[in-house]
C-alpha cells in the first residue's frame, strides 16, 4: 500500500484518484475530529467536504518533512473554527435560552447522576458557550491529549496566548458544571 | 507561600511543564492547594468526550463524490463556453417562488380577513400557537427556492475560486450563470427582507455585490484581475457562509409545519 507521501507525488503528478484514496483513508478520523469540534454531524460533514478543498489547493506547499495525518487535522481544526465562527455570527449565542442552573436542579436526583445523562447535556451546553478557539484548544487538551505547545503550532498561537485560551475554558467550563459535582461531593 | 493560582492547578491536572519544583512541594504539602486540585478534578474528570456517532457504510464514496465534483467544477469552467451557458430557468424559477409567495400570503389574509368578519367558537390548544401559522407557509416556499439559490451560488464561486489564475483565463461561462444568478437574486433578497427572514437577506446582500462584479467581467480576466476576483470571495468566507445559511434553510424547509388544525 502506497504511503500519504507517495499519493501526494502522485497527486502533484495529475493524478485525481491518488487523491481519491487519501480522502478515503482520512474522512472518518476528520470527521470525528470536526464532531468533538462543532458538535454535529451536518456541521462535521461540511468541514470534512471543506478540509479536503483547502488540502487539495495547498498541496503544492504541503512541506515533505511534515506528516500528512497532522497537516490535514490542522486544516480541519481550522475550518471548524471557521465554521463555528460564522454560525455564531449568524446565530448569535448558541442556547442562551436553555439555563444550565435549571438542569442542574433536575439532576439532584442521584440516579439520573450516575447515568450522567443530564451531566452530558450540562457538558454539551457549556462546551457551546466556549468560544471557538476555547473549544477546539479545551477539546486538544482534554479529549485529544495533545500538549499545550502542540496546540498552540495547530491554532497558530504563542505558547503563553494557548495557554490562557486553555486556562479561560477551564474557568468557564468550571464555573458553569460545578453546581453538577457539588451535588455528588 | 503562596497558594497555587488556578493556572497552576491547570497545569497540574493535565500534567503540563511550567510548575516548578518548589510550587510542586508546596502542593504536595499544602491540604488547601490539594483539596482545591480534588475539586477542579472532580469537574474536569467528568467531562468526557462526546460520543461521535459512526458515519454510514460508503461515507469515503460520499465525501468523494461531493468532492470530485467541486474539483472538476474549476476545471469545467474554463472549458465551458458561452454557447454551452445554462437557459435562464433560475430567474423563471425565482419569479414563479415570488409569485407563489405573493398567492400564499394573499390566501391566507383573505382567510384570516374573513374569520373576523364571521368570527367562529375557537378552542386553542395550549402550546399549538394557530397565530404562527400564516407566515410559516409562505416562508417554507421561500426557503426551498432560496435554498436551491444558495446551491447555483456556491457552484459559482466555488468555480470561480477554483480557477487557476495563469495568462488570461475564460470565464465566461461562470460570468453568465453569475448574470442569471443575479437577476434572481435581487428578487430573493427583496422578498426575503418582506418576509423577515433576515439572516438570508443579509447573505443574499453580501453576495450581490460580488455577482454583480463577476456578471460585468469580460469573458477573459487577466491573472491578476481573476486572483482580486478570488481573493474578494475568499476574505468573505462567502462560500462558507453560503454552505451555513444553506444547512439552516434546508433544515428549516424540511421541518414540518404546526398542525393545520386547532382542537
Amino acid at each position: 500500500m502506497e504511503t500519504d507521501h507517495e499519493l501526494i507525488e502522485q497527486v502533484r503528478g495529475g493524478d485525481d484518484d491518488a487523491f481519491r484514496l487519501l480522502v478515503e483513508r482520512h474522512s472518518r478520523a476528520i470527521y470525528r475530529s470536526a464532531y468533538r469540534i462543532t458538535g454535529n454531524s451536518a456541521d462535521a460533514d461540511d468541514v470534512v467536504q471543506e478540509t479536503f478543498l483547502r488540502a487539495y489547493r495547498a498541496l503544492e506547499r504541503f512541506d515533505a518533512r511534515a506528516a500528512f495525518t497532522t497537516w490535514i487535522h490542522r486544516i480541519a481544526i481550522n475550518c471548524s473554527l471557521d465554521l463555528i465562527d460564522s454560525r455564531k455570527r449568524r446565530d448569535g449565542r448558541v442556547n442562551d435560552g436553555e439555563d444550565l442552573t435549571a438542569i442542574a436542579s433536575t439532576a439532584a436526583s442521584p440516579d439520573r447522576v450516575v447515568h450522567g445523562i443530564e451531566m452530558q447535556r450540562a457538558v454539551a451546553l457549556a462546551m457551546e458557550r466556549l468560544s471557538g478557539n476555547e473549544r477546539t484548544a479545551f477539546v486538544l487538551r482534554h479529549f485529544e491529549g495533545m500538549p499545550l505547545e502542540e496546540i498552540g503550532k495547530v491554532l497558530g498561537t504563542q505558547l503563553n496566548a494557548t495557554k490562557n485560551t486553555v486556562f479561560r475554558a477551564v474557568k468557564k467550563l468550571r464555573e458553569q458544571l460545578q453546581p453538577f459535582t457539588g451535588s455528588l461531593i | 507561600m503562596n497558594h497555587l493560582s488556578h493556572d497552576e492547578f491547570v497545569l497540574s491536572y493535565y500534567g503540563e511543564p511550567g510548575l516548578g519544583d518548589d510550587r510542586r512541594a508546596h502542593l504536595d504539602a499544602c491540604d488547601s492547594c490539594r483539596g482545591e486540585l480534588t475539586s477542579l478534578a472532580a469537574v474536569l474528570d467528568r467531562v468526557t468526550p462526546v460520543e461521535v456517532p459512526e458515519p454510514e457504510d460508503g461515507y469515503e464514496a460520499r465525501v468523494w463524490d461531493r468532492l470530485q465534483w467541486r474539483l472538476n467544477a474549476g476545471r469545467a469552467s474554463a472549458r465551458r463556453g458561452r454557447a454551452e451557458a445554462r437557459p435562464t430557468w433560475s430567474t423563471w424559477m425565482a419569479l414563479a417562488a415570488t409569485i407563489a409567495i405573493a398567492f400564499f400570503a394573499g390566501v391566507l389574509w383573505k382567510s384570516r380577513t374573513a374569520k373576523v368578519v364571521e368570527p367562529a367558537p375557537q378552542v386553542v390548544q395550549k402550546g399549538n400557537p394557530a397565530t404562527s401559522k400564516p407566515a410559516a407557509e409562505p416562508n417554507r416556499i421561500l426557503l426551498v427556492v432560496v435554498g436551491e439559490h444558495i446551491d447555483q451560488s456556491e457552484r459559482v464561486l466555488v468555480e470561480l475560486t477554483n480557477l487557476t489564475p495563469e495568462g488570461n483565463v475564460d470565464i465566461s461561462g461562470t460570468r453568465d450563470r453569475a448574470q442569471e444568478l443575479l437577476a434572481s437574486n435581487r428578487l430573493y433578497r427583496t422578498t426575503a427582507t418582506t418576509r423577515g427572514e433576515e439572516d438570508v437577506a443579509t447573505l443574499l446582500d453580501e453576495l450581490e455585490p460580488v455577482l454583480l462584479q463577476l456578471a460585468h467581467a469580460p469573458s477573459e480576466v487577466s491573472a491578476d484581475e481573476l486572483r482580486h476576483m478570488q481573493k474578494r470571495v475568499e476574505s468573505k468566507g462567502l462560500v462558507f457562509k453560503l454552505r451555513v445559511v444553506r444547512a439552516g434553510v434546508n433544515h428549516e424547509s424540511r421541518t414540518p409545519a404546526p398542525p393545520s388544525t386547532s382542537i
